[in-house]
Formats: C-alpha cells, sequence, structure tokens
C-alpha cells in the first residue's frame, strides 16, 4: 500500500531518511538474529513490536524489501519432497497417524519429530535465513525501500516526462525493449532534452500494462548527471501527478558502471594514457536529430582549449545501409563533431559474402572522420583526428 | 488505406489523396508518430469500415494468413456443448459461454478450434490450467501445440499461454491468432489485464465462464471485447445425468469458550472501528475501508484485531473435530479439503496427514500427487485456492469447506470439483461454518441466492460431539 502525502495535486511519497536508520538498525538485528531460523520464527518475533519505535507503515515497506533480497535455504536433513510422498502415501494406507509417522520416520532412519518438523521445511515459511553475503546498512535499506516506494507509484502511471542532462541511452534502450515509445526533444533551456516516454495504448485509455515497464526505468536514471521526472499516476481512482528528483534519496549505491565492451574499455585506458591533454567522459548527452537520438560513446575535451570537443562513437556489427543511416542524421543534427571508429571485420548483411573486397571508410560512407579498428581503435589515430593532423582535414571548430 | 500491427494497436495510412480515417470508431490521431492510430481488437471493424468506404486494403496486420493449421479431427460434442458452439457461431464467433464447472468448457473450445481450424491463442488464469489445456489440446490437435508461460517460450499456430504472459507478450505477438478463446472469462471486464483482450487482433473471440458477471459495467466491457453471452445453462439442469447428482450440506460448529472469548475481543476491536466508518460512508468499499485504516494507530489496531479474529475462524478446535470425524466417515472416498488459505492447508496436512497443494509445491510434484490421487494411492488432497479454479481434479467424490468461499463464485467452483460424473455417484459438499460469526451470516445470504434450486442441509454439532 502506499504512504504518501498529498500536496496541490501532486503526491510526495514519505520517503525514508536518517531518523529512520535507527529503528531499521533494529530490524536488520532481528533479521540477522534469526538467520539459521524459520522465516516463520522471525514472522512471530516481529509480531511484537521493535525496540525503537517507528512508523508502522515505513516497517511494513522495509520488511517488504528485506523479505524479497533476504536470502534463505532449506532446512537441513532428507529431502522434504521425498518426506511427503513416503508419509502421505503411508496415511493413505493407515488411519493411525502416529503409527504411520513413526513407521515412516523408521523407515527413513530418523526420529518421528525429525519428519513432522522437515515435512515443509523447503515451502516459503518455513526456509531458514541464510546469512546476507553482503552487509546492509541501514542507510543502503532506507535508500532500497525509497526506490521501491518511488517504483510502485510509477507502477501506477501510464506515461512519464523525463528532463534529463547527461547520459540517457540506457534509459532509451529499456524503454524500446519494453515495448515503449520514446520521443525526444531538447531541453527548453539549458543543455540536455526531454523525453516523454508511453507506450502505444496509453493514447486511448488509461492502461497500466507499461506500469511496470516504466517502473523498472528508474534505477537506469542514475546514469544521467541530473534529471527532473514527472509522471501522471492513478492513485486512489484519481489521476495524480508524481514528481521525482535526482537529488531524491532513492538510489541506493550503483554497480560500478561497466564499459559496454572491451574494445571500448581498453580505448578508454590507451586514449587517457596517450593524451594527458584531453578529458575522455563517458556516455555524454545524445545528440537529437529529427525525430532520432544519437549515442556517442565518448567526448573527447581540451582541458584548456575547451572549445575543442569531440564526440567518439564506437561501431561494433554494422551494415552499409546503418552506416549511411547513421551519417545522415549526423547531418540532419549538423553535427561535424563525431568520430565513427568502425570493426572491420564485423560487417553483416548481403555485402559479406564479398570479404575478399577490401572497402575504404570512405567508399562506404564518404565521410573523412572515420576510422576503421581490427580489436583494438588505436587512440592514436584518434588523436591524428583531435589535432587535425589528418591529412586534407579541416580544423576542428 | 495501409494497416500495420504495432505494439498491441493498429497503424493506418492513407495511401491515396483523399483517405482519412479520422472520425472512425476507436481511431485517433497520434502525434508521437505522426499516424492514426487504433487498438488491436478494433482491427475487424476497420477492415470493414475500409470495405464500406472501397479502401484498398494494404500491408496485413498480423502474420496469421502466414502460419499452417493442421486439420483437426472431429470433435465429438454433448448436446449441450454442440448448442454452446452454435450459438457461438451464430453471434458471429463471438461471445461468452457459461456452463457449470465441471460440464465440458474445455470441449466447447476445442469444437470452436476445430471448426476455425485458424492460429488460435488460449489465455488461462494459471500455470497449472494452462499444462491442463495443453495436454487436452495435444490430444487432439495432430500438429504442434505451443506453451508460453512458466519458463516455456514455444509460439505456435496453436498456442496456451497464461494471463500474466499474456498481459506481458501481447503487444508482441497479438497480430498473430485469428481466434482468441479467454478460460475463466469472468476475470476481465474492469482489471488491468483488459490489455490483453485490447492488444489482441483477433476478431474471432470465445469466452468461458461458470460465473458470468451480472448486469452492470463489468458485464458491458466484456460484451465490447469478448461478445454478449450467447449461451448458459445451469447446475441443476445437468445435474444426474451429465453431471453428477450431489448433496450440499452445511455442518454449523461453534468455538469453546475460551476460542470464543478470543475471537469476541478481536472481532470487537475491529467493529468498534469498522462501524462508525461504515456510518460515515455507507457506499464505500472494503479497499478504501483499508485505506482509511491503514492511516491511523486506532485503524492500524482495528486492522490487526480483525486479521487475528480470522485466524482463529479459519482454524480451530470444533472444525479440526469436524474434519476428523469426516475424514474418518469419509476414509474409502476421495475427498477434496478447501482451506481459507495456506498455512491452514499446511496445519490441517500436518494434523490429518492429507498432501497440500498450494501454489508453493512445484508443478512436478503436484502433477505427481495428482497422479496418486487419479490412480487411488492418495484419497485426500488440501487447498486453499489452487484447486478453486478449472484444475481438472480426477474422481474426487466429497468436498469439505473448512473455510474462505464465502462469496458465492467460490463456492460454486469448489462444488464444480466434485461434481464429475460417474455410475450411481452421489456426490457430497460438507461446509463448516462457525455460529455467529461473519461466516453463518455469509452463508445464509448465499442460500438466499441461491434459491430453492440447490437445497442444503443444514447440521448443528458442538466441539467433540459427533
Amino acid at each position: 500500500m502506499l504512504d504518501y502525502v498529498e500536496v496541490s495535486g501532486e503526491i510526495a511519497p514519505s520517503y525514508l531518511g536518517e531518523a529512520d536508520t535507527v529503528w531499521l538498525r533494529a530490524l536488520l538485528d532481528a533479521y540477522e538474529r534469526h538467520v539459521g531460523h524459520q522465516r516463520r520464527e522471525l514472522e512471530e518475533h516481529l509480531q511484537a513490536p521493535l525496540s525503537v519505535a517507528c512508523d508502522p507503515r515505513s516497517l511494513r515497506r522495509a520488511r517488504l524489501v528485506l523479505d524479497r533480497i533476504w536470502p534463505t535455504e532449506p532446512g537441513v536433513g532428507i529431502g522434504p519432497r521425498r518426506l511427503r510422498e513416503e508419509l502421505f502415501l503411508a496415511a493413505a494406507e493407515d488411519p493411525d497417524r502416529e503409527r504411520v509417522v513413526e513407521r515412516v520416520a523408521r523407515r527413513l532412519g530418523l526420529r518421528p519429530r525429525v519428519v513432522m518438523d522437515s515435512l515443509f521445511a523447503d515451502l516459503p515459511p518455513q526456509r531458514r535465513l541464510a546469512p546476507m553475503p553482503a552487509g546492509l546498512s541501514p542507510w543502503e535499506l532506507a535508500l532500497r525501500v525509497n526506490q521501491a516506494t518511488a517504483q510502485s507509484v510509477l507502477r501506477r502511471s501510464r506515461r512519464v516526462l523525463v528532463e534529463l542532462v547527461g547520459n540517457a541511452r540506457a534509459l532509451v534502450a529499456q524503454a524500446r525493449w519494453g515495448g515503449l515509445m520514446a520521443v525526444a526533444r531538447p531541453a527548453r533551456e539549458g543543455a540536455g532534452l526531454t523525453l516523454e516516454i508511453s507506450g502505444p495504448l496509453s493514447l486511448f485509455c488509461r492502461s497500466l500494462v507499461y506500469g511496470r515497464t516504466l517502473a523498472a526505468l528508474l534505477p537506469l536514471l542514475t546514469r544521467c548527471d541530473s534529471f527532473l521526472l514527472r509522471a501522471d499516476c492513478e492513485v486512489g481512482d484519481r489521476l495524480r501527478r508524481f514528481v521525482l528528483r535526482s537529488t531524491d534519496p532513492v538510489f541506493p549505491a550503483a554497480e560500478p558502471r561497466r564499459f559496454a565492451s572491451q574494445v571500448e574499455a581498453r580505448f578508454f585506458r590507451d586514449f587517457a594514457k596517450l593524451a594527458p591533454d584531453w578529458d575522455i567522459i563517458r556516455e555524454p548527452e545524445p545528440l537529437v536529430a529529427d525525430r532520432w537520438l544519437l549515442f556517442p560513446d565518448f567526448a573527447l575535451w581540451h582541458r584548456r582549449q575547451r572549445w575543442r570537443r569531440w564526440l567518439l562513437e564506437i561501431v561494433g556489427y554494422w551494415t552499409q545501409d546503418y552506416l549511411r543511416k547513421k551519417m545522415d542524421r549526423l547531418r540532419l543534427a549538423r553535427r561535424g563533431d563525431l568520430i565513427l571508429a568502425v570493426d572491420r571485420d564485423r560487417r553483416c548483411g548481403p555485402e559479406s559474402e564479398q570479404v575478399s573486397r577490401v572497402v575504404s571508410p570512405e567508399e562506404v560512407v564518404g565521410g573523412d572522420r572515420v576510422i576503421w579498428y581490427r580489436r583494438r581503435v588505436d587512440p592514436e589515430a584518434v588523436l591524428r583526428i583531435l589535432e587535425g593532423q589528418r591529412p586534407g582535414l579541416p580544423r576542428p571548430r | 488505406m495501409r494497416m500495420t500491427f504495432d505494439r498491441g494497436t493498429v497503424l493506418l495510412t492513407p495511401t491515396a489523396a483523399g483517405e482519412s480515417p479520422e472520425g472512425w470508431p476507436g481511431v485517433m490521431w497520434d502525434p508521437r508518430v505522426t499516424r492514426w492510430r487504433a487498438p488491436a481488437w478494433r482491427r475487424g471493424e476497420l477492415l470493414r469500415r475500409c470495405a464500406q468506404e472501397g479502401l484498398a486494403v494494404e500491408g496485413r496486420v498480423g502474420e496469421a494468413s502466414r502460419w499452417r493449421v493442421y486439420p483437426w479431427p472431429l470433435v465429438s460434442l454433448r448436446s449441450y456443448q454442440g448448442a454452446a458452439l452454435c450459438a457461438w457461431r451464430l453471434a458471429g464467433r463471438r461471445g461468452i459461454v457459461a456452463l457449470p464447472t465441471g460440464s465440458g468448457k474445455t470441449w466447447v473450445a476445442l469444437g470452436a478450434m476445430a471448426e476455425q481450424a485458424a492460429p488460435t491463442l488460449c489465455v488461462v488464469p494459471t500455470r497449472v490450467l494452462m499444462h491442463q489445456w495443453w495436454e487436452a489440446i495435444s490430444r487432439l490437435y495432430p500438429g504442434p501445440v505451443g506453451l508460453w508461460g512458466d519458463g516455456k517460450r514455444r509460439l505456435y499456430p496453436v498456442t496456451v499461454t497464461t494471463f500474466e504472459s499474456a498481459y506481458r507478450h501481447m503487444a508482441t505477438w497479438g497480430d498473430r491468432f485469428s481466434l482468441l478463446v479467454v478460460d475463466e472469462a469472468h476475470h476481465f471486464g474492469q482489471s488491468a489485464q483488459d490489455s490483453i483482450l485490447q492488444m489482441c487482433a483477433a476478431r474471432a473471440r470465445l469466452g468461458l465462464t461458470a460465473t458470468p458477471p451480472g448486469p452492470g459495467p463489468r458485464a458491458e466491457r466484456l460484451h465490447e471485447l469478448l461478445g454478449a453471452q450467447v449461451f448458459s445453462t445451469k447446475i441443476e439442469e445437468l445435474r444426474g445425468k451429465h453431471l453428477a447428482d450431489f448433496q450440499r450440506i452445511s455442518l454449523v460448529v461453534d468455538f469453546v469458550p475460551e476460542e470464543r472469548r478470543g475471537y469476541d475481543l478481536d472481532y470487537g476491536a475491529f467493529r468498534s472501528f469498522y462501524l462508525p466508518f461504515r456510518r460515515r460512508s455507507p457506499e464505500a468499499s472494503w479497499v478504501e475501508f483499508v485505506r482509511e485504516a491503514s492511516r491511523s494507530d486506532d485503524g492500524r489496531r482495528a486492522l490487526a484485531a480483525w486479521r487475528a479474529s480470522r485466524r482463529r475462524l479459519g482454524y480451530h478446535r470444533a472444525k479440526a473435530e469436524a474434519l476428523r470425524w469426516l475424514l474418518s466417515e469419509h476414509s474409502q472416498r476421495k475427498v477434496l479439503i478447501f482451506t481459507p488459505d495456506n498455512e491452514t492447508a499446511y496445519k490441517v496436512a500436518s494434523e490429518h496427514l492429507v498432501m497440500p497443494i498450494t501454489c508453493d509445491i512445484g508443478r512436478a510434484e503436484r502433477a505427481r500427487c495428482l497422479e496418486h490421487f487419479r490412480a487411488g494411492r492418495l484419497r485426500r488432497l488440501v487447498s486453499s485456492r489452487v484447486l478453486n479454479e478449472g484444475l481438472d481434479v480426477p474422481d474426487a467424490e466429497v468436498g469439505i469447506i473448512v473455510g474462505g468461499g464465502g462469496s458465492l463464485r467460490e463456492y460454486l467452483q469448489r462444488l464444480g470439483r466434485i461434481l464429475r460424473p460417474a455410475r450411481g455417484k452421489m456426490a457430497v459438499l460438507v461446509e463448516l461454518t462457525t455460529r455467529a460469526t461473519p461466516e453463518s451470516r455469509r452463508f445464509r445470504q448465499r442460500e438466499m441466492s441461491l434459491g430453492e434450486s440447490l437445497p442444503a442441509v443444514s447440521l448443528r454439532g458442538k466441539a467433540g460431539e459427533r
């Protein structure tokens, strides 16, 4: 159940804060003390109030999150499935309960009490709590609870509007993968862009079919430098506005962001070593070209001459048509500062049958800011473009 | 006019000057893609509209025609099943067929599939039912039968899926089928899952249910998305011939004094908050009550007291005694025990050594148990809800309702589980109700709505007394 306050038509979920870490610590202690015990024993223990006072609704939300993430394991002993089969089949032959349990226990070499205790040991209420693999701090738990709260609001939404600065690639990719539509336009003021994410059916009815996918977008917002999300959510039979800002405490410590490929990781390392005068920034903001978004992999920025800024996209699998379309979109975006690094070996499509024919990048896309690579993007080749040393190349703006 | 399927909708693109779908039913301008768009379920209407206006239709919404369906064998139906199929056909191959549980609704669907001989998607509520439908179709249909759900991802011209999987994936394959069969169709009408029906482009639709909704918004919505109720028959019309004859017995039991005191205390605490709320908002729903109650300490205490009272009512000493007696009375017959929740099912399982069939028990183990039950090696099963809907439990003769099942729908579903016909069979459904509790009130209300058609025998007993 949602826990929120409403201010002029806008709902504000009750997020947990620093003050809540005291009772969250007590709750975590209760879970840790029950490691090795059945989950239902923990349930019984938590029927009584915690040693530290807390809001019951917040406690319920925290427990929902903890129950989801806390690992459990079946109890030790004989497999409960086999035990059930033996016992219930034997009970069909003999109406005397004690005699049946005794007989089955003897056959399995167990005590009757162990038989009955292990009967449902693999089912959720009787599974035993395992130790949490990595320690979970109260503050981290608070952030996870807040994120679950925000997601439960988003699950009731049918359309979200995100104004963001910085990387949006993962967000758009996830939206498209989930069958949603992302319409992008440049932000009204300043850098960044505005994304309207909704589903095809949202046009006709208040369908919540996209709610789950919209909620799944939330963790990906951490990859943006800043954002402001607005969503229309159906809460209590009414449509209410929900606003989420990048400063809201809803993001637990994220996993370290990984490179999309080894090639990217290697280029990042090699270029940083080769060109100390240039900053290399991963996943910069996307480019808007008509109705399309382009996602460069790196921004290369001169440390002293800040007007010298280039973008680099590393292309893995490609077809001639794909590269041409990409260059067309770049022209639409009026961007001449994007360098394409194209894998020579990953050409797909019907042309790939002509493997013996060597094709130059210029022949494919007619551009002069395309470099071929095999296994590794040569940082020196990129630097030559940045420094305007490539023959016939105009100096960058 | 060019028509293309796009994630549960149809995109319309005029291909000649003067063509415009503006004002057509369900069609709207989508500024996101600068095209006309309509929900996929309106595809039939759109095609008819194009034909009326003499517009040539380009593109193909769906790949249905690319799929080869193997020729179906002749499906032999009982008289009322054949009548239901005929009514559905006359209604333009759209509509809902209402038949009592156990009367063979699946056969009506098989008949429709054989008659239509077109790509068909069957949507069913649970994974257990999905496997059951898959087996029923596979026994008849000579081609491969697809299965989408419970970890399986096989899409064929005849495929069975669950509501949940259809909800997630209809946007992807909603255009591939010409016939949509919806089992337990009463789940639709006013739920989020209506999107399943909206995103499917199949024109022919067959809904099956034992408990169709009464007149109201839900029935109207179902009429729009699936079609009208085209056929219905009642239990008493099939009783003794196509369904087993049966007796309904209500066994009234009571708490022991100590339990009664605890129950009255809990239920009283709940009522002291609930009754003033009910006076203030006589029209409010239970969900609204819970929402209001969870906002105050008193309300939360009332909810906790209500939960405690429900636990006490679900299974107490008198019910345990009555159950023990009933099991010994019917020791040689196949018995299904229905409980209000899984916790009670496990309690009954441990106390009386009865195999539980719950959502926690895995599919393989469940199938094995049902096989033991079919072969007579197991003669008792206990469940809270898994056995309620559609699951084919072979040859059960006695049903014992320990708790839950207060609503008419759930009661009839449970009754249906023991009605598979057999020579000389007299099925018995015994319901344990606790005196002076909401259980007995609900029982009276339900009996009033059942009226004279299905009279029940009411017996009284005390804890520990036969």
